[in-house]
């Protein structure tokens, strides 16, 4: 396992997603192989070797340390964090594939908005039947840490392989923990989120496992590839700004403010960030400085990666040098 | 897995004498159970520290994490009305990752369910665990008593409007929900109210099974489908609770401070009694009741042998230690923490009815792992 193994979705919204963020980052994957499709390529990296599997499989691959990246959801990488022994690592949050992980109640139980009224309602439930409420889930352990945290004992956990919301609609369970991003299937099965139901704000994360073999090739590999689509989100979210450069100290006091902390200034331009471009430039005029000119920078590549550093860290191999 | 070493067989003769005095039925029960019995009764908590096992059906089942629960199903099976249980054999537990405490140990314990004088019984109870626990050779043992019917006997004694009072009286088991109903009572702020908005009010206003005609009448309008098995009348029923529990939501500060006191009560059994006693409160009779069956209790234990200056209560003691719903303990040695209590056990009356017994007799049990007793083991 010396060269580095990357695994993103198979199927799916998801797959589609990732295809189009990789393929924004210069980095198009490319099946090869037989027809088959379940290895890849990204152009511009051929030494990465890309696998295609499910979003739960890249979750428990990463998990075991099969693959050393793996672009999937939060809400499932959540689920097999376990207490002891080296963690997936989040790398980078990318945008995309959002959903929420909530707990949802019949929309017919008027008297039920919060996980207190659950807790009363468990309570009663328990008292009259002798039987718990039950929460169909495949989440066991993030719903199992929420109830803990609000504090509610009084249930069971009913486990739920797929249309968990159709529970209990099919008398399977009184209450559902699952994934919504638009909330209509909950709606059409007759369930609505608590108020305070929301258990976890997830989206796509490229992350990595400490836990893999990782070798100095491999961490190379990583590196240049997280290189790249750090420097990509970057290039989107910055813009550059040129002026003539007799007016560059008037143009440097006007944009004191803009200028991100650290910045090594360019002659006669600056990056500022998206957000802040309108207000730059007007400031630049209001200072008398023109033609101003604007391009989006397609990457803005810096020396070092914070995330692959973090990740260097983790598996022991040996930092690179910061930059002075 | 991490096993447990061996106990010398004549230490273990000595912690089982008193057991063996003590009479009763050898239990003989199945190491594989199945899971449902101990989540239902035990709850998720419950799940992590099983081991669980799959059959070629696809039945869950786990290893006997331990030995009451099926005792109190073994009793009800009886039919008998009274029965007592002796029984002795390994039970399993996953331990808690980077702990080091064995997952597969051995239990010697007892369950009485019996009528009669429970005070007498409880104290027996604990005299028999104390008898095993100092058998096995140490001398820093403490027996750290607590009773959860005592905090509920506090709550009735403050006078308290019903929905308050059981809301107040089920945060015993959460510290934090407890600490939250208390910081309530002292702040400034209106409580916040989540009465169920404007129509919850209106079909509070109701009687009960017009509420709940004109809940379904709602539903059909809105396109609700109901689904979740509560009905329409249960519905209605606790929004008519939540509106007359809105119109008293918390506690009088001095009512919270009542409480806070209590909960910070912990010193040898008589001084802590007394300061329990002194508590500011509205109808002293119940509290005085179950004051008064301690009195009985440490009476009964200084008879049997337990020394009294290893004794403490501690009012705030096993408040999310399961089924325990009247007196309870456990023995600790100082060299193996709080966290590895040699013996343990307590009063558990509403389980045999949760398990489809009836309630005439009382449930009163005791455990000790001579693992931990016997002073040659670690921890």
């Amino acid at each position: 396992m010396s060269g580095l193994i990357l695994a993103i979705p198979s199927k799916g919204r998801l797959k589609e997603q990732v295809d189009s963020w990789l393929a924004d980052c210069g980095l198009r994957p490319r099946t090869v192989g037989g027809a088959r499709g379940y290895l890849a390529e990204l152009e511009g990296l051929p030494e990465i070797q890309v696998r295609l599997a499910s979003a739960g499989d890249i979750a428990a691959s990463l998990a075991a340390g099969d693959i050393h990246l793996g672009v999937t959801g939060e809400d499932l990488l959540a689920e097999l964090r376990d207490a002891g022994g080296a963690e997936v690592m989040l790398l980078n949050a990318l945008g995309f594939g959002r959903a929420d992980l909530v707990v949802a109640a019949p929309r017919s139980w008027i008297d039920v908005q919060t996980m207190a009224d659950v807790d009363d309602i468990a309570h009663a439930y328990l008292a009259r039947t002798g039987r718990r409420l039950r929460v169909a889930t495949k989440y066991l352990v993030q719903a199992r840490a929420f109830f803990a945290r609000h504090g509610i004992a009084d249930y069971r956990l009913v486990e739920s392989g797929g249309a968990t919301e159709g529970a209990p609609a099919a008398g399977l369970a009184e209450l559902v923990i699952d994934i919504t991003s638009t909330g209509d299937t909950l709606a059409a099965n007759g369930l609505k989120v608590l108020d305070d139901g929301v258990i976890l704000r997830s989206q796509a994360h490229l992350a990595a496992s400490p836990r893999a073999a990782w070798s100095d090739a491999a961490m190379g590999a990583a590196r240049r590839l997280l290189g790249i689509v750090e420097a990509r989100a970057r290039g989107k979210a910055m813009a550059s700004l040129i002026w003539p450069a007799a007016q560059d100290s008037d143009a440097r006091a006007a944009l004191a403010p803009f200028a991100p902390p650290g910045d090594a200034p360019r002659a006669n331009g600056l990056l500022v960030r998206g957000a802040d471009l309108f207000a730059a430039t007007a400031a630049l005029a209001a200072k008398g400085v023109g033609p101003v000119s604007v391009t989006r920078p397609a990457y803005v590549f810096e020396a070092q990666s914070e995330a692959a550093e973090r990740l260097a860290a983790a598996v022991g191999l040996e930092p690179e040098p910061a930059k002075v | 897995m991490k096993l447990e070493g061996a106990v010398p067989s004549r230490v273990l003769d000595t912690i089982r004498a008193p057991f063996l005095a003590a009479g009763g039925a050898r239990l003989e029960a199945p190491i594989v159970q199945p899971l449902s019995l101990f989540l239902d009764l035990a709850g998720e908590a419950m799940r992590e520290r099983l081991f669980i096992v799959q059959s070629p059906t696809g039945e869950e089942a786990c290893l006997r994490p331990d030995f009451t629960i099926l005792a109190a199903k073994a009793h009800l099976e009886s039919g008998a009305a009274t029965g007592r249980y002796r029984y002795e054999g390994h039970a399993f537990r996953v331990a808690p990752p980077g702990s080091g405490r064995a997952e597969e140990f051995l239990q010697i314990g007892l369950e009485a369910f019996e009528a009669g004088d429970a005070a007498q019984a409880d104290a027996s109870m604990a005299a028999i665990a104390w008898q095993a626990a100092v058998a096995g050779g140490r001398e820093d043992l403490t027996l750290l008593l607590g009773d959860v019917g005592l905090f509920s006997a506090l709550i009735d004694s403050l006078g308290l409007a019903p929905a308050l009072a059981a809301r107040i009286r089920r945060s015993f088991a959460s510290p934090r929900r407890l600490r939250a109903e208390i910081a309530s009572a002292r702040s400034e702020e209106a409580p916040r109210s989540s009465d169920g908005g404007r129509l919850a009010s209106l079909l509070a206003g109701l009687a009960e099974d017009e509420a709940a005609m004109v809940l379904s009448e709602i539903w059909s309008l809105a396109g609700i489908e109901p689904v979740g098995g509560r009905s329409a009348a249960s519905i209605a029923h606790r929004l008519a609770e939540k509106a007359a529990s809105a119109a008293a939501p918390r506690l009088t500060p001095e009512q919270a401070d009542a409480i806070s006191t209590y909960l910070a009560i912990a010193d040898a059994p008589r001084p802590a009694l007394e300061a329990v006693s002194r508590l500011p409160i509205a109808h002293p009779q119940a509290l005085a009741e179950a004051i008064g069956a301690w009195e009985r209790r440490l009476a009964a234990l200084e008879q049997l042998g337990a020394p009294s200056d290893r004794l403490r209560l501690s009012t705030a003691f096993g408040r999310a230690l399961g089924y325990y719903d009247g007196m309870l303990f456990e023995i600790r040695s100082e060299a193996l923490g709080a966290e590895a209590p040699v013996a343990a056990g307590g009063r558990y009356d509403s389980l045999p009815a949760r398990l489809g017994g009836g309630t005439t007799v009382g449930a009163v049990g005791c455990v000790v792992r001579p693992g931990r007793a016997w002073v040659g083991g670690a921890a």
